[in-house]
This record gives C-alpha cells, structure tokens and sequence, in this order.
C-alpha cells in the first residue's frame, strides 16, 4: 500500500489548525484511514493508507480531507480556472500505443522547497499508483518561461507539439545529464532512459513533446534539462501522456487541486487531436474527433443514492437532512430528489479528483465513514441456516485420524517444492520413468526463488525432508501427511490435474517392508476396501520390496523400503519404509 | 518385626553412628537410587532411621574451560605473544601480536575483552602495550581451572569472585546436588536387635497369581509411583491442522457449508470476478504465481461477457466502469490461486454445485498461494479462512455482529473495525482485535459487502458479506509463535510437534 511522506507542520498551516499537537494529527488520520507508519528523519510523518483516496497522496490532498473531517469545509469545492492561452498540438505521427495527452498550465505559484518536495512527490506517488509505474499515464511539469510557444494553427496563442519520432531523429539534454542524447541513447546509456526503456520497447515510433526551440520531452521516460522546474519557477506547465484519457485527466485533476491549495492559479489547456486518431488498443474510449479538449476537465459528476440503501447498508434510521449534511462533511453536495418510483433519494456531485467513485455503494461507505462506523452496534444476522463439511474435507479427516491412531505425527508440509527435491534426490526421472511421483511438472512461471519453482507430484519428498531435518531427534519417527499433490494434464481444464495424497514413513531402527504394509492393512480395514500388493518397480524403493497399493481392485499407490541412495542422499542411518496412495481411493 | 525385602536390606546397610548416604547404600546394595530413596522414607515414617538433607555444590570445567587447561587461558596466550613481539617495551600492532599469539575466530575476541580487565597491558587504537610486571603464571582463573582438572580444589576454596568470572565466561559450571543421609535412630537399632524378617513381596501380578488364588497371601512390592516414566510420543496431528479443525467447527456451529474448488484456477476467477482491474498492481507475477500452462479451456461464456461488461461499463444505472484494458487471454490465464475467494466466486456463481438462493453462510480454510518475501510473518503459501453471509437485506451491523461472534471463539475481544478499501468489497473494513495475551491490538483479518460489480454479474440480486484472515495469524495470536516457518513446511522440528500443546 502507498506510503505518503507528509510534514506535520505544513498539515497544521494548510488546515489552519495550529493547535493540533503531533498526537491529536495522528489520531484524525488515522479517522481518515491514513496510518502512522513512522517518521522520516526531517520528522515527517510516513503515512500508509489503501489505495482508493489517490486525491490524498500529498499533503495538500490530506489537509483537505482533515478540513473536512474538522467541519471547517463543507460540500464541493471547484477551483476557478482562466481561459486558455496554451494548446497542445497532437500530431497523427503520435505513436498509437501512447495516443492521450492533457494538460495545464499553472501560474504564480511558489514553490518554497518543501512545497517543491510535495509536488515532486505527488507526481512520483501518481506514477506508482494510477499511472501504472508510467506505463498508463506520466507526469511532465516544465518552467513555463522556458518554453517558447509556436503560434498556434488556429493563430489565437501559443502551442506546443505532441509528435511521434525515430529513435535517432532528434537530440535533446535530458535531466541529470550535460550532453545531448538522441532518445535511443537516453534509452541505453541514461540512467531513468533504462530505468523506463521496457515501457517503450514495443513503441512504433518515440513519443516526444515540441516547442519552437525544439525537443524538450520524451514522454513517459524523462523531461529536457531546459525546462527543469526549481524554486525560482513562478509558472508551470503540466502535461501527461498516456494510454487511457481518462487516467491522465484524473491525475491531472489531483495535481490542479495541489497547486491550487498552494494559492496557484490554473489556466486551461486546448488539446487539439487529429482527425482521424489510430489507437493500438482498440477497445479504448475514443476522445470525438473534432471537438476541441479542454483541460483540466473539473465538472463533478453526477450519482443517486436511494435513502432506503443507504438505511439498508448501514443499519440505522437516518433523518434526510442527517444525510445531506453527512454527504456534504464528506466533501461531495446532495439534495434530495425522488427516483421514478417516488423513492427518496440523494443526487450527489461528485468533487473532479475523486477516482474511487464508480457507484453509489461507493458514497453510502462516505456516509458511514462520517457517521463513523465504529458508533454502530454490532448485531447477529437473523438468518437461519445450516452448517457442515464438504465430503472431501471429512474423509481427509477421517484418514488422518486412524494416522495419528496408528501413532504418525501429521505433518503439514508446503505444496511448492523443486525438481531437486521432487525428482533427483528421489532417484525419479519424469522423462524415463512412469510411477508414482514421476507426473508431468506443474511449473511456476518466472519463479522468484529456486527452492520453489513447482507444485509437487507427490509429498513422499516432503516427508524425505522433514525426516532429514531432525536426524537429531528421537527415533522412532513415524510421520505421515494427507496433503496436494498435482500434475501436468492435457485432459484437465487448466491443464493441471489435482489430487489428495496420502503419504507415510516410519524410520526405525529396525524398519522393514511389513511395518508399512501393516499400516495399509489396517487403513484397509477401516475403510472397507479390499488391498492387495503385488510386486513392482520404483527407483525410490529397494527393487524386491517394493509393492503396487491396489485397492479394491485399483492401483493407486506404491509401498516398499526407501532405496539406501535415497537414504544416504537425506542423511539417513537408518532404514525407512514408506508409502503413498491417493486419498479418493478409501472413499 | 517384618519388612519388605529393600526395607530390610537398607536398615541392615544403615548405622546408627555414622551418617550414610543414599548413594553409598545404593552401591553396597547394588538397588537403584530412587528404589532406595523410596525404603528410606519408608523406614524414616515408621521411625526407624533419620534423614537428613544436605545440599552440596561442586564446581565442574566445561568443555571450553577444559581446552584453557590445556591450550591457557586466550589473554594469557596473548600476553605471551605480545611481550614476545617486544610490547612490554612499547605499543605494538595488535594484529601482528595477535598473528603471533596462534589465536583464531572467537577466541581472538575473547582474549581481547579479558586482557586489559586482567592487568595485562591496554588496547588502544590498534595497538597494544603489555604491563611488564603482569604474571601470567600467577593468573588466578587458570591455576583455578588447573587446579579443577587435577581434582586438587573443593568447590568452597575457590575464591568468589574468581569463580564469579568463569562461570560468567562458561568456563565452568556449578551444578547443585542434594544428598540425603541416613541414621538409624533408637528404635531402628532395637529392631534390628530383636531382628527384623523379610516378608514376602511379589513384583508382576501374572496370570498363575490370579488363577491360583495365591494373590490373597502376597504382598506387593512397592514402587516409586513419583518417579518419571519413560518418554512416550503418541501419534499427534499437526498444530496448524488442529487449529483449522477448531475453526471448522465453530463456523460449522455457526450454520456455515464448507466450499472447495481448484488450487490452481483461471484468473477469470481468482481476479476477474472479483472485480479486480486487469492492470491493478497486484495482479503481476510479483504478487501471484503463474502457472507454465496453456489457457484455461472452459470459461462460462455468458459469465464472462457480464464479468467484462462490469469491468467496462460499471453496474447499474450510475455506474462507472474502470479505465483499464481487458482482455479474455489474460482472464484464462491459470495461476495459483491468491486467496480462496475464487471459491466464493464459484460457489456465488452457482457453478460450483448449481444456483444458491439466499439465505446462505459459506466457508473454507484452504491453502492460497502469495509470491511474498519469506519472514517470520510471511510464508508463500498458507491458509486463509474465507467465509460468507448471502441473505436479502444485511448491513454493516450484520457483518460486525458475525465477527464478533466468531472472534468471541478464540477469546479476541472488543473487535474494531477501520474502514479500508478493496476493489470487491464496499464497504470494506479492517478488523482489528485485542491479543488474548499481552493486550496489543493486532490486526485479525480483513472484510466487506461484496461490491454490486462483483455480484451481479454472478446473478446473485442479494447482499454478500464476506471476510478472510490467515490460519497461521490466528494460530500465532492465540499460541504466541514468533516464527511461522517454525511451524508450517519442511522445517518443523518433530520434537516440536510432539510436544506443543494441543488444541481445545
């Protein structure tokens, strides 16, 4: 989950709430669903919170919820916008992967360091989350002063250009660097270009952001040094490119809200698309072609809430005009109104930088997050109904009890094993042989660790290790598991065919091939099915004494006396016998 | 006047002059101890001899201190090898001194902390000095030490703080024992004097005692009914199993079904129904283990149509769908399954065992699979507790008064509940509860109402409750385990498992 850094003193300035100690600031937030998680060492607070309130990944964004919480806000709040001067000329050789931009322009900000630090951070946290590490939607903000606008094609103010270029068409000094790199150098010999180079990889064509002077952005891998943003910036332009329009919008809202807390004022952006836009992803919401975008887009939108949902959900009577005040505490407005069939209900307006709202169950949890859930009182469901096991479950339990009867210790082993441990300590090859344990591996794509790349064929393995880790124990050990075990099969829907094992050994000193059978006998004979063991091979047993498990008539398993390599292989002086058979075969 | 046989022996053994110990009457009499501790109180409660208890410390070399008898003490070897390199002259490097002195790894440390402490010379910025009046053959601790592997030094003569010092190095060990004495008293010496008989005793009742009736005439021997049996290790199921069992049967006593279903499932179900977008961050292999598998070969068609509509379009008239690809390939994409809600899914979807009408209560404590850092806390694999409450009309009150209940179970008390955020539930919360035992508020598991783009699509027109937790917390918060790895996989020590207690 997202951990914000968020300066205690800043958050007491931006809600006006001197007073609030360090303790009382924790405890609001943590009302807010924000936890403490710890302090930086510049003393601010690093704050964890669920990924849903992505309006609250700076400062600027908490202080706002806090007013809220506080009742020192109420309802909606729309910063006012100036009319745009900016367009941003999208060009059709914009690569189809990457076809979305928006963006605006910010003027008289000021940008202290700490205030410098938020937005950095804020663009860094938008990335992480909404902006899918930059692959979904990136962030560019440039010094406006540095940008030199080309008259726009419709000749009323300035452009920039959003163009698709070659890997080596054009050069330009990316950030932290001092020579000019072609975007394919920044790619290969610049430390973010190869940070970011996978996102691109596949493009046609570079994305690459124009002003008069020339190339001053290779979106979404990195800026040009030009228009680098520092304290002495009093105007900013904020663009974002991405996949999804959508996405970078909100994103962009987030971070007008930001700088218009900072007492910035926001200046609208044109984005003029192509006629006939080509999208790689086809299935993605088209913008209209030949209607002028106007960004930021800060309409809230519109939800109904029926009063007899919100009652329902929560539990509790509520007066309607309890609701409307609970909805606007919340930062959202609301009247009531009355759906078709004259039910009660709420149109609420929905603030432009809240993403988390895609239903009206969404805001029936804001009215009871400010009522507060914790003041409800917990009540059993009258409903009545019936308990009981699955059929596989009981006779897992059944098994296992006659085990543990017999004296195995149950043992609880991992699923996720190695072909190691599975196979060639076992002496089993699943090219060569075709027993129990040799199946088909189920495999684990891109495994993070090499002691577990599969799911296990068997759990003989298992138990092999446990009885290698405690050599240093008593003897006897006799151990045994019903466990998973699965295997490779085209025949399966998933191409994975899971089964129930029953697994034991018993290592003692003076272990021999009856002690095993003696066990199967007396499993047999509690679960009313017929056992025979007639004479087999396995490279795991000591060829002679080693039998099939056939049960009523049906070969589900092998018994015998662990090979010595086997032994010796797990660090074993003594003899084990063992045996493993499926689980479904006693039913 | 008659006794039993070891009564007899012992008050014969015994003198009335000179204390004797049990273990002497032990040996002579060729009995075990404790057979011989037992006639002894016998004989001490008819009044016949006197006890008496005396408490008695020896001073024994431990393995480390018998080396030093051999080798010398670590700092004495370096003062040996510092005057050597000329260091009772001036300071001397101390990695050179140390070259020369022999010594290695930890006894390198322990010479260093002990040879200033000693008065043998100082340390100083790598360097050292040697005290040219220091004697290392008077070292108090290793003519102590010698002096204990010669036997030629009773645990009372030694100093005490130059005993202090090497019980505090390891060098040696003080075991306590108790010794008791015997005295025949008056009345033990009359006895004997106006003689004393065996009686016949009979150790093993067997079957020829029985049959014949002769049992009537024996007396038992007596035994030692406090003195430890041997070990005995029953069979025994796993402590993670027991848990699981407990918990089966309170949901079970709480009118809940178990569910089951596959390990290793389409992420149409694992993640798709569950309302989760197909770029959300967790669903990368990071998080999830794929399978090396073709695609999933049957997905409800339809299903899959409703899933995907939800996923594009939001439910209902205000609703909202999310701005992310999808796509049916990543939908039949198999994986391990993340959490057992794939199996709510099924079971909601009625393609686990046909269509559900409400009310029902639904459960499962099955293993889920998190390609997660290895920790104390953290295993890749564990079991998650899943249940779920499907009825016409419930709250958040509903949802608050089922947890309490079940938590009440396992004594954690006064539940709080934080409002979270998940993608499939809303409202979601956070469940939070006090340690039975050292009164911390921990987090027990996580909950919601299932979001109307979840259900909908699965045809369910009702309200769905549900919550998860992991087996091994519970089991932790209510047994104190540190380490998880300890317990669950190929690592568990069997002494462990034989020996931890059991579940109730």
């Amino acid at each position: 989950m997202p951990v914000v850094d968020v300066d205690p003193d800043a958050l007491r300035r931006l809600t006006g709430h001197d007073e609030k100690d360090d303790e009382e600031l924790k405890q609001d937030l943590f009302g807010l669903g924000l936890e403490f998680e710890g302090e930086t060492e510049d003393g601010e607070f690093q704050l964890e919170f669920a990924p849903d309130r992505l309006d609250r990944l700076s400062v600027e964004g908490v202080a706002r919820s806090l007013r809220y919480q506080y009742g020192d806000d109420r309802g909606v709040y729309v910063p006012n916008t100036n009319d745009a001067d900016w367009t941003i000329e999208v060009d059709s050789s914009v690569p189809d992967e990457r076809p979305f931009v928006t963006g605006a322009v910010v003027r008289d900000v000021n940008l202290d360091e700490a205030a410098l630090d938020s937005l950095i951070q804020l663009q860094e946290k938008l990335h992480a989350t909404m902006g899918r590490k930059r692959v979904k939607g990136a962030i560019g903000i440039h010094d406006l002063t540095m940008l030199k606008g080309r008259l726009a094609s419709d000749e009323r103010g300035n452009s920039i250009r959003y163009v698709g270029v070659e890997a080596d068409e054009d050069r330009f000094v990316p950030l932290d660097s001092d020579r000019e790199l072609t975007p394919g150098e920044v790619l290969t010999e610049h430390q973010t270009g190869r940070e970011y180079a996978d996102i691109v990889a596949d493009y046609g064509r570079y994305p690459a952001i124009y002003d008069d002077i020339g190339l001053f952005s290779f979106p979404p891998v990195i800026n040009g040094r030009r228009t680098e943003v520092s304290t002495d910036s009093r105007d900013l332009f904020v663009e974002m490119t991405g996949t999804d329009q959508w996405t970078i919008d909100k994103m962009l809202n987030v971070v007008c809200y930001a700088l218009d807390a900072r007492g910035a004022t926001i200046e609208e952006v044109t984005v003029d698309y192509p006629d006939d836009p080509v999208y790689a992803d086809e299935s993605v919401e088209r913008v209209d072609p030949g209607v002028d975008v106007v960004r930021p887009d800060l309409s809230t939108s519109e939800k109904h809430v029926a009063h007899d949902r919100i009652e329902g959900l929560l539990g509790v009577n509520l007066d309607p005009d309890e609701v409307v005040d609970l909805l606007e505490r919340s930062g959202l407005d609301a009247v009531t109104d009355e759906s078709d069939d004259g039910a009660l209900r709420y149109r609420v307006a929905v603030p432009p930088y809240r993403v988390d709202v895609l239903h009206p169950l969404d805001l029936v949890d804001d009215v009871g997050r400010a009522y507060g859930f914790n003041e409800l009182d917990p009540q059993y469901p009258e409903v009545g109904t019936v308990g009981g096991r699955h059929a596989r479950s009981t006779l897992e339990d059944a098994v296992r009890d006659q085990l543990v009867g017999l004296g195995f210790t149950d043992l609880l082993n991992f699923h996720m094993t190695n072909e190691a441990e599975n196979y060639e300590r076992m002496r089993v090859d699943p090219d060569e042989h075709d027993c129990v344990g040799a199946g088909e591996p189920v495999t684990i794509t891109e495994p993070y660790s090499e002691d577990y790349t599969m799911i296990r064929s068997w759990a003989l393995p298992s138990l092999a290790m446990v009885l290698e880790n405690n050599t240093h124990r008593s003897y006897p050990q006799d151990i045994a598991e019903v466990g998973f075990a699965a295997e490779y099969d085209a025949d399966e829907d998933s191409y994975v065919a899971e089964r129930q094992t029953v697994a034991g050994a018993l290592a003692r000193h003076d272990a021999s091939y009856e002690d095993a059978k003696a066990v199967l006998q007396s499993l047999a004979r509690d679960f009313d099915v017929e056992l025979e063991t007639p004479p087999t091979d396995h490279p795991s047993f000591i060829d002679g004494r080693t039998a099939s498990v056939v049960l009523d008539g049906e070969d589900v398993g092998v018994v015998g006396e662990l090979h010595p390599a086997v032994l010796v292989e797990h660090d074993l002086e003594l003899p084990v016998v063992a045996f493993e058979f499926e689980l479904e075969a006693l039913r | 006047m008659q006794l039993p046989g070891t009564q007899v022996s012992v008050l014969e053994a015994a003198s009335a002059t000179d204390a004797t110990s049990v273990t002497a009457l032990a040996d002579e009499l060729g009995e075990k101890p404790e057979t011989v501790v037992g006639a002894v109180f016998e004989l001490a409660d008819s009044g016949l001899l006197t006890v008496e208890e005396r408490t008695e410390e020896r001073v024994e070399l431990t393995d480390e201190g018998e080396t030093y008898v051999e080798s010398g003490l670590p700092e004495v070897r370096l003062y040996r090898a510092a005057v050597e390199a000329g260091a009772d002259d001036g300071a001397v490097s101390m990695g050179q001194v140390i070259g020369a002195s022999g010594l290695e790894g930890g006894a390198v440390d322990i010479a260093l902390a002990n040879y200033a402490r000693k008065g043998y010379g100082s340390i100083e910025s790598g360097e050292l000095t040697a005290d040219p009046d220091a004697d290392p053959d008077a070292d108090g601790e290793a003519t102590v030490l010698a002096a204990l592997a010669d036997g030629r030094v009773d645990a009372g003569d030694i100093e005490a703080s130059v005993r202090e010092q090497l019980v505090s190095r390891d060098l040696v060990t003080v075991p306590e024992s108790t010794e008791r004495l015997v005295t025949l008293t008056d009345e033990g010496v009359t006895a004997l004097m106006e003689g004393v008989e065996e009686s016949e005793t009979v150790g093993q009742l067997t079957p020829e005692l029985l049959t014949s009736g002769e049992w009537q005439d024996v007396e038992f021997t007596e035994y030692n009914v406090e003195a430890d049996a041997e070990t005995r290790y029953g069979g025994k199921k796993h402590i993670l199993r027991q848990t699981a069992d407990r918990v089966k049967d309170v949901l079970v006593g709480m009118g809940f079904q178990e569910m089951e279903g596959p390990h290793a499932d389409a992420e149409f179900w694992i993640n798709d129904c569950l309302f989760m977008p197909q770029d959300h961050p967790a669903r990368t292999h990071w998080d999830q283990f794929a399978l090396d598998v073709p695609p999933m070969q049957d997905l409800p068609a339809e299903l899959v149509d409703r899933v995907e509509d939800a996923h594009r379009n939001g439910v209902g008239a205000d609703g909202d769908g999310y701005h992310s690809p999808w796509t049916e390939d990543v939908a039949r994409g198999v994986d391990l399954r993340g959490h057992t809600t794939s199996l709510s899914m099924r079971y909601l979807s009625g393609h686990a065992q046909g269509e559900l009408e409400p009310p029902q209560r639904y459960f499962s404590v099955e293993k889920v699979y998190r390609n997660d850092t290895l920790d104390a806390t953290h295993l890749l694999e564990f079991f998650q507790i899943e249940g779920w409450v499907m009825a016409e009309d419930l709250s958040v009150r509903d949802l608050m008064g089922t947890f309490t209940e079940f938590y009440e179970q396992f004594g954690i008390t006064d539940l709080q509940f934080k409002p979270h955020y998940n993608p499939y539930t809303e409202p979601s919360f956070e469940l939070f509860g006090e340690h039975p035992e050292t009164g911390e508020i921990v987090e027990i598991g996580n909950s919601g109402i299932f979001r109307e783009e979840v259900l909908r699509p699965l045809g369910v027109d009702c309200d769905v409750m549900a919550w998860g937790l992991a087996l091994e917390r519970l089991l932790m918060l209510t047994h104190g385990f540190e380490d998880i790895r300890d317990v669950h996989g190929t690592l568990v020590d069997l002494d462990f498992l034989r020996t931890e207690e059991v579940v109730h």
